[in-house]
């Protein structure tokens, strides 16, 4: 009798669409779930395609961890259905509580064509990934024979074995970072500046700064003279030039001033009366104030200089100041990662999946900031695209 | 003192350097004295001044070079100081250049193109995601198609240099298979693929991305225009034609004025992932031209001959603005400046 109230009652706890049990759940099941799933899968695929230069014992213990998930796989099936019948249940309520609000929409042809659409877009905006993962895990030799889309036909951890082996790779990709953080935070600290100077009503000769900020977006000399300029002042062939030249732009400064200028002016005043000077408003009020631009711009800055290459091409010689994407680019076009290898290697691997094992190294960061970014965005970029 | 005079004699004080700065107050006590605060904010808004006249106006000096035989020289800084003069001989070289014509077309086409789809494209995605009525739906779209954008050109060309690779792509071998070829192709070394081949991946990266500022544009349309709308009679298709899109016009026409602006600008990078020998007759555009021109040794290192292909370049797209926002004035009362 207990226990069938107790099961009532916390069956109620989870159908309360206000309550605190049911989010709880999720965070709990869902990651849980996921790995059940996932390993289960990953195993079972494992365990029946073959593997480069597989030895009789991996094939055992592989199929050794498949059992183990396998008989993981029961309670995570119950698990699913227990979650979906509280789902069932908690919607059931809602239906219940809003049955004459507009808020149940009556689903028409449109809205599943409309899903349709927009589920394939989506599968056609992942697929290239999922191609790229299954090329990165096959057997070169095996892959150049065509046919592998979508997952790997002869397993091998050997791609990213050469990848992760490569100097040149890893200096490249610490060149990358060190531009990305460096350049970002100057350009921002830069450009965050002559936006506070030019939010201000009261600064000075406000008209020409303008004027001389604008007319360079409407013209510019072209490439050949801008090169120029980078070797007089001694920044080709520097680090510098992924930093400097990067460090102000026009356009952002707009953005900015006008996320500065939505701050209510009183603040600067009350800040004056109680003695602070315009450095320390801009740099202890303004700033914290207008995060979300900030994290916007930030954004913009980052992905920038993560995804150049063409300045790499043009303005540095050396390979030390090689970026990730030219290094990528170049081993992409030229194969240039396989060069000087000893021939019986080169049997078995191929260049074209090495760089696809490359180019999977290459975008796991922006996997990881990804999530980070996408909760940012919401805010930021909604003001920083209505006031700019 | 009157307010022009005044005014004549701030610009003096601010010709004169700051270590001039406590004379000239002296001398001109009557004048509004600059306030520290006035002194630090213009010395932030002048941070502006100075990198631009180093990176953005110094440059145009350099312009000198289009109208200078500077063909050949070592390096253009010797180009420029002793290389004669030669007048409109490189506009002309460049108009006479037997290319001309084929990269002014694939210039030009690949940007009409882009404008008549790439343009269009995000907004109708952007109307349709906010026709989405499961919230989660929506936010797992925008996350999946924006996250095309936060890959480098590099990376993401690489990975369609795959798809459309001849013997291991799926693009080839998929439609050989329904039938749509009758022999595999070689689709990345066909010139006449190669338009479509950057509109569709420029599509495949831009949408989702280019359609956030139109997403905050609807966002921002208050919701009893729709709702008086139902009131009203009205269905779905005349809400989307009559509030949202006049709605966010005035972004349209702004991005539009941007975009018509820049159709000599092809993204380099871009385009260089994908150019390749074969595809060469319709993948040379204006700005791998001058890339290969000016810095390529094989090429003959054409500093002032690329120099005036870029001016020319420029001076398009500044008439180009500057005309697309006269027209908008005269429409819509509203330009971009």
């Amino acid at each position: 009798m207990t226990l069938q109230q107790s099961v009532q009652k916390s069956i109620r706890k989870l159908t309360d669409l206000n309550g605190e049990s049911y989010p709880r759940l999720k965070h709990i099941l869902a990651p849980l779930l996921a790995v059940a799933y996932a390993g289960f899968f990953v195993f079972l695929y494992l365990s029946m395609v073959t593997i480069d230069e597989g030895t009789e014992a991996l094939y055992r213990s592989l199929d050794a961890v498949f059992y183990v998930f396998c008989g993981l796989l029961v309670p995570a099936i119950a698990a699913t259905g227990f979650w979906i019948a509280v789902f069932v249940l908690r919607k059931k309520e809602f239906r219940r509580r809003f049955r004459k609000s507009k808020l149940n929409h009556r689903i028409k042809t449109f809205d599943v064509i409309l899903f349709i659409l927009m589920a394939l877009f989506c599968v056609m905006c992942l697929y290239p990934i999922v191609y790229v993962l299954a090329g990165s895990f096959n057997q070169g030799a095996d892959y150049t024979k065509g046919g592998v889309y979508f997952l790997p036909r002869v397993f091998t951890f050997e791609n990213y074995r050469v990848v992760l082996s490569d100097k040149q790779m890893w200096w490249s990709y610490f060149v990358t970072i060190g531009r990305t953080v460096i350049g970002s935070a100057t350009a921002l600290v830069f450009t965050a500046a002559v936006a506070y100077a030019m939010s201000r009503p009261n600064l000075k000769f406000k008209p020409f700064f303008y004027w001389v900020n604008i007319f360079t977006m409407f013209f510019s000399g072209g490439l050949i003279p801008y090169f120029l300029i980078i070797k007089t002042f001694g920044l080709f062939d520097n680090f510098l030039v992924y930093i400097i030249p990067s460090m102000y732009s026009v356009y952002n400064m707009i953005v900015l001033q006008s996320g500065f200028k939505s701050i209510d002016g009183e603040i600067h005043d009350a800040a004056v009366v109680d003695g602070a000077g315009e450095l320390r408003i801009w740099w202890q009020i303004y700033m914290p104030l207008s995060k979300p631009i900030l994290a916007t711009i930030v954004l913009w800055l980052a992905v920038g200089h993560w995804n150049s290459y063409f300045d790499t091409m043009i303005y540095t010689n050396s390979e030390n100041l090689q970026t990730l994407q030219y290094f990528l680019l170049k081993a992409i076009q030229t194969s240039s990662m396989t060069e000087g290898m000893p021939p019986e290697l080169m049997e078995r691997l191929s260049a074209k999946t090495i760089s696809l094992a490359a180019i999977i190294i290459s975008i796991i960061p922006v996997l990881c900031f990804f999530p980070l970014v996408r909760k940012n965005f919401a805010s930021g970029i909604m003001i920083g695209s209505l006031k700019g | 003192m009157n307010p022009a005079a005044e005014k004549i004699a701030n610009a003096e004080t601010e010709m004169n350097a700051d270590a001039e700065a406590n004379v000239n107050n002296k001398n001109t006590k009557k004048k509004k004295k600059w306030t520290s605060s006035d002194w630090t904010l213009f010395c932030m808004a002048s941070l502006s001044v100075v990198f631009l006249a180093i990176f953005a106006y110094a440059p145009l000096y350099g312009l000198v070079l289009a109208f200078k035989k500077g063909d050949g020289y070592l390096n253009i800084s010797q180009a420029i100081d002793r290389a004669p003069f030669c007048g409109f001989d490189n506009f002309k070289a460049f108009f006479e250049d037997p290319d001309f014509g084929n990269i002014m077309l694939n210039t030009l086409g690949l940007n009409i193109l882009q404008l008549l789809i790439n343009f269009p494209c995000p907004i109708i995605f952007a109307v349709l995601t906010a026709e989405l009525i499961s919230d989660t739906f929506k936010k797992t779209v925008q996350t999946i198609t924006f996250f095309p954008h936060f890959i480098s050109w590099a990376v993401f060309g690489g990975i369609f240099l795959s798809l459309l690779d001849f013997d291991t792509g799926i693009v080839n071998t998929a439609f050989y298979n329904l039938g749509l070829i009758s022999e595999k192709k070689d689709i990345l070394g066909d010139p006449n693929a190669f338009w479509w081949i950057i509109i569709g991946t420029s599509l495949l990266k831009g949408m989702g991305w280019g359609s956030v500022i139109y997403v905050a544009a609807i966002a921002a349309i208050p919701q009893e225009l729709y709702e008086a709308a139902k009131i009203d009679g009205a269905n779905r298709f005349h809400k989307i034609i009559y509030i949202t899109i006049p709605s966010i016009a005035p972004t349209i026409t702004l991005f539009f004025i941007l975009s018509v602006s820049g159709i000599l600008n092809n993204g380099i990078e871009h385009i260089w992932v994908f150019q390749n020998m074969n595809n060469i007759e319709r993948s040379e555009v204006l700005d791998t031209y001058i890339y290969k021109y000016a810095f390529n040794k094989d090429y003959g290192m054409r500093f002032s001959f690329t120099t005036a292909i870029g001016l020319v370049k420029s001076l398009v797209s500044f008439v180009l603005l500057l005309g697309g926002n006269f027209i908008c004035k005269k429409i819509s009362g509203k330009g971009i400046y």
